[in-house]
């Protein structure tokens, strides 16, 4: 059977050679549907893969480290609670307006006007005025120490165009031209979008007249599908019809299409696998429980599950609460392991008796992995005597559900990134009390020391500060047992070897900031 | 009983089925004895032996979390089994009374009886039983409701065609004039000679409300994990096509078996009782 399969894969191979001859500058990809346009209401891969190309923003992450460098903006200044951009005189957008000041200050009104995806971000920004024609400033109610890595999430649109667009709505603002931005692009970006359907597929083109300019190499159209199916990709990429694969599909079909000749792509360092603990709801308001799951689970399987080929996994083994690498984190090696007897004796100390209760998972139905995931930590609550059931519940309902403690599972499974690469914007949605109840923060937890901590790191005024603040964070969490730490992620995609993608090949070149490796202008077609 | 046996063994696809169904009911039957690894039907995990093409011990390979296929497939008849059979002894029953009441006692009942359950027949099957399930927690027994509620209104429409052209016929007729009740008539002079016509549909059937409990849980709205359930597996499975072709080919031969099976003894049973459809 194999071989017949094999076979005839084989066959397709060579149809495809001539395919990927002829498509040459089309670089094709997908993702999960929904592909949001609107870059401010962008919050998940698909729609930053958008966002970052069809946008820039004043300052970009450093490519091989921490930190940030200038992109729209020439260089700024300022620290504590007031920063000043001047911006490059030299850009224009994809519609040939000028880059202004003043599209900055109208990019920040809109992004908080309308108040959805990443708007929080920019919660204590007060007020962004126009200095002059290139100068821009924020002024911040108080010291935020990632405010300039929140930036990558504050797409510069282009006023004019929007303010002649904008569609039905109430005030001044009508929709803020969420209508015409929800279908058009109108940025700076390497691309421009030539056709949007966000259940299926948005086709962008080169902007030739990019401030940057563009590599000879990079693609001259990008066609980015929503929604398919592993199967549909793993042929696909084996027929050279598709080039690089979306990160969703299973580590199997990773691993086969490896097998075939396929590179392996990766993107780490900003998130980790979470199974959230709903810290109201009986069993697991008990501390002692919550320490039984975690002591209980399998760490070690894990690895063995997410492992893809010999050098390449979808993830590494976690050392707490903050994934390797950033502020706070525990040294890679000491990984967390699991320890049955210590396990027992937590859920001795438990004021529930496991006889009488049964925890109930959750896992992701977009996520075949989480199904998995669920059954090994059914079989490892099994072992110590903890009876539970799991519950497949897909994304759009999980969202809703969670949104009240009594109605969110006790063990909800989460992949959770850093949105702009720093730790603030990881664990501040996740664990601040004033943040519970959305989709990353199922815990529930409440609690002042954690609080104080999180406070304390985003306000450090130094790095050492913020280090300090973060590893008694780490050491706090580790105790609440909110969550249990399944792994630190690492996005992997498979792709053909005749696309080179430097920032998801090269730790050198790689940007530490989800989604921006698939900024298509540094992609080299083959 | 000798005549049916020779009507069977005459028709070699007549005992295909029962070659078949006998095979299928056993394996669920002695699923304890004959698994490999009667552990694995339930929560189990074993990542150093997961996703591996068939070979000894495992005849159909291993799944994603390492359990043995061939047993899950033996336990997941069981379920299928039981599925169907509790299905249509709720759901016939049902539509048996439903069709018998419109078709004897006709006028203001047969409208709203057969109206009822022309409002179910317009329904699209596996939309009624979506919408119940999704409203409804996902268990087996909600399945069993589910199936259930789209299902009698098929057997109403069946009894009541020939209620109405056995209502007609001078044994009935000679049974009200002796002054018989309207009950003694319905089930007693009536519903017997439904009865071939009821039976064949039923085996027939079995198979059907397997493919659509199947087409549920595919839908992740059937029995839950670690419960084996065929439709969940093929689901599961399909993501991992074509290399992990064992995944999804096993249960979709499995769900073919048993449905193909149930066929083909319908089919037998219908020359040996000799209704029709």
């Amino acid at each position: 059977m194999t071989r017949i399969l094999k076979a005839t894969m084989t066959g397709m191979a060579f149809a495809a050679l001539a395919v990927a001859a002829e498509a040459g500058g089309t670089l094709r990809l997908d993702e999960v549907a929904v592909g949001e346009l609107d870059p401010a209401l962008a919050t998940d891969y698909a729609d930053s893969m958008l966002m970052f190309n069809v946008y820039d923003t004043l300052v970009l992450p450093r490519q091989g480290g921490p930190g940030h460098v200038p992109h729209l903006a020439e260089s700024w200044e300022g620290s504590g609670t007031s920063f000043t951009f001047s911006l490059r005189s030299d850009v224009s957008f994809q519609s040939g307006n000028p880059l202004t000041a003043d599209d900055v200050v109208f990019s920040y009104e809109r992004m908080v006007g309308l108040g959805r995806g990443l708007s929080y971000l920019f919660g204590l920004v007060e007020s962004v005025e126009a200095v002059d024609g290139d100068t821009v400033r924020f002024n911040l109610s108080q010291p935020y120490a990632p405010f300039v890595a929140s930036l990558v999430r504050l797409p510069i649109v282009d006023k004019k165009l929007v303010m002649e667009n904008l569609g039905e709505g109430e005030g001044d603002m009508k929709d803020w031209g969420k209508a015409f931005l929800s279908a058009n692009g109108a940025g700076t970006g390497a691309y421009a979008v030539k056709s949007h359907n966000p259940q299926e597929e948005t086709v962008m083109v080169r902007n030739d007249n990019y401030f940057l300019g563009i590599s000879e190499k990079a693609p001259d159209t990008v066609r980015l599908r929503y929604g398919l199916e592993a199967a549909t990709v793993r042929t696909l990429l084996a027929q050279g019809e598709h080039d690089i694969s979306s990160q969703w599909i299973p580590p199997e079909v990773k691993k086969a299409l490896a097998d075939d000749g396929m590179q392996l792509l990766t993107e780490s360092g900003t998130g980790a696998f979470y199974f959230k603990l709903n810290t109201t709801r009986p069993p697991l308001d008990d501390v002692n429980c919550r320490k039984a799951l975690a002591k209980s689970f399998d760490y070690a399987s894990v690895l063995k599950l997410i492992a893809i080929t010999d050098n390449v996994s979808g993830g590494s083994a976690s050392t707490g609460a903050i994934p390797v690498g950033m502020f706070g984190a525990n040294p890679a090696g000491q990984n967390l392991a699991r320890d049955i007897e210590a396990a027992r004796s937590h859920l001795a100390q438990c004021k529930y008796d496991p006889a009488e209760f049964t925890v109930e998972i959750s896992w992701i139905a977009e996520v075949p992995l989480e199904e998995r995931l669920a059954l090994l930590m059914q079989a490892n609550l099994a072992e110590v005597g903890i009876k539970s059931s799991i519950k497949k519940v897909p994304w759009a309902l999980f969202t809703e559900m969670v949104s009240k403690p009594e109605n969110t599972p006790n063990v909800s499974q989460i992949f959770v990134t850093a949105v702009t690469g720093d730790p603030d914007t990881l664990l501040y949605g996740m664990y601040h009390s004033s943040a519970a109840g959305t989709w990353q923060s199922p815990e529930y937890l409440s609690d002042t020391e954690v609080d104080a901590h999180l406070e304390a790191g985003r306000t450090g005024a130094s790095e050492a500060d913020r280090q300090e603040a973060y590893a008694a964070l780490n050491t706090r969490l580790m105790e609440v047992t909110a969550s249990i730490y399944g792994f630190d992620r690492q996005s992997v995609f498979a792709a053909n070897p005749r696309i080179k993608v430097p920032a998801l090949s090269d730790p050198a070149k790689a940007f530490g900031l989800d989604g921006m490796g698939f900024s298509f202008r540094l992609i080299e077609m083959e | 009983m000798k005549r049916a046996a020779a009507i069977v063994l005459s028709n070699p696809m007549s005992l295909a089925g029962v070659i078949l169904i006998a095979l299928v009911v056993s394996s669920a039957v002695f699923a304890d004895l004959v698994a490999p690894f009667p552990s694995h039907r339930g929560a189990v995990v074993d990542f150093a032996n997961f996703n591996q093409p068939p070979s000894w011990p495992n005849i159909m390979g291993t799944d994603l979390v390492g359990r043995d296929l061939f047993s899950r497939i033996l336990y997941a008849y069981r379920i299928s089994l039981i599925l169907g059979i509790v299905v249509l002894l709720l759901a016939v029953p049902a539509g048996v009374v439903v069709g018998l009441a419109a078709g004897y006692i006709g006028g203001r009942t047969r409208f709203i009886l057969m109206r009822t359950t022309d409002v179910f027949l317009s329904i699209p099957p596996l939309v009624l039983a979506m919408s119940i399930m999704g409203v409804l927690e996902p268990t087996l027994a909600n399945g069993m409701m589910a199936v259930t509620a789209m299902w009698w209104p098929w057997y109403s429409r069946l009894v009541f065609n020939i209620t109405l052209a056995e209502k007609e016929e001078g044994y009935v007729l000679a049974a009200e004039l002796i002054g018989a009740s309207r009950i003694h008539v319905m089930f007693r002079e009536i519903l017997p000679n439904c009865f071939p016509a009821i039976i064949t549909k039923m085996t027939l059937d079995l198979g059907f409300v397997i493919l659509i409990a199947s087409s549920l849980s595919f839908l992740g709205l059937g029995v839950q994990p670690p419960t084996p359930d065929l439709g969940s597996m093929v689901a599961q499975g399909a993501s991992y096509l074509p290399d992990s072709w064992w995944l999804t080919v096993f249960p979709g031969l499995a769900i073919l078996v048993a449905v193909f099976g149930f066929n083909l003894l319908g089919d037998a049973l219908r020359d040996v009782l000799g209704g029709d459809q």
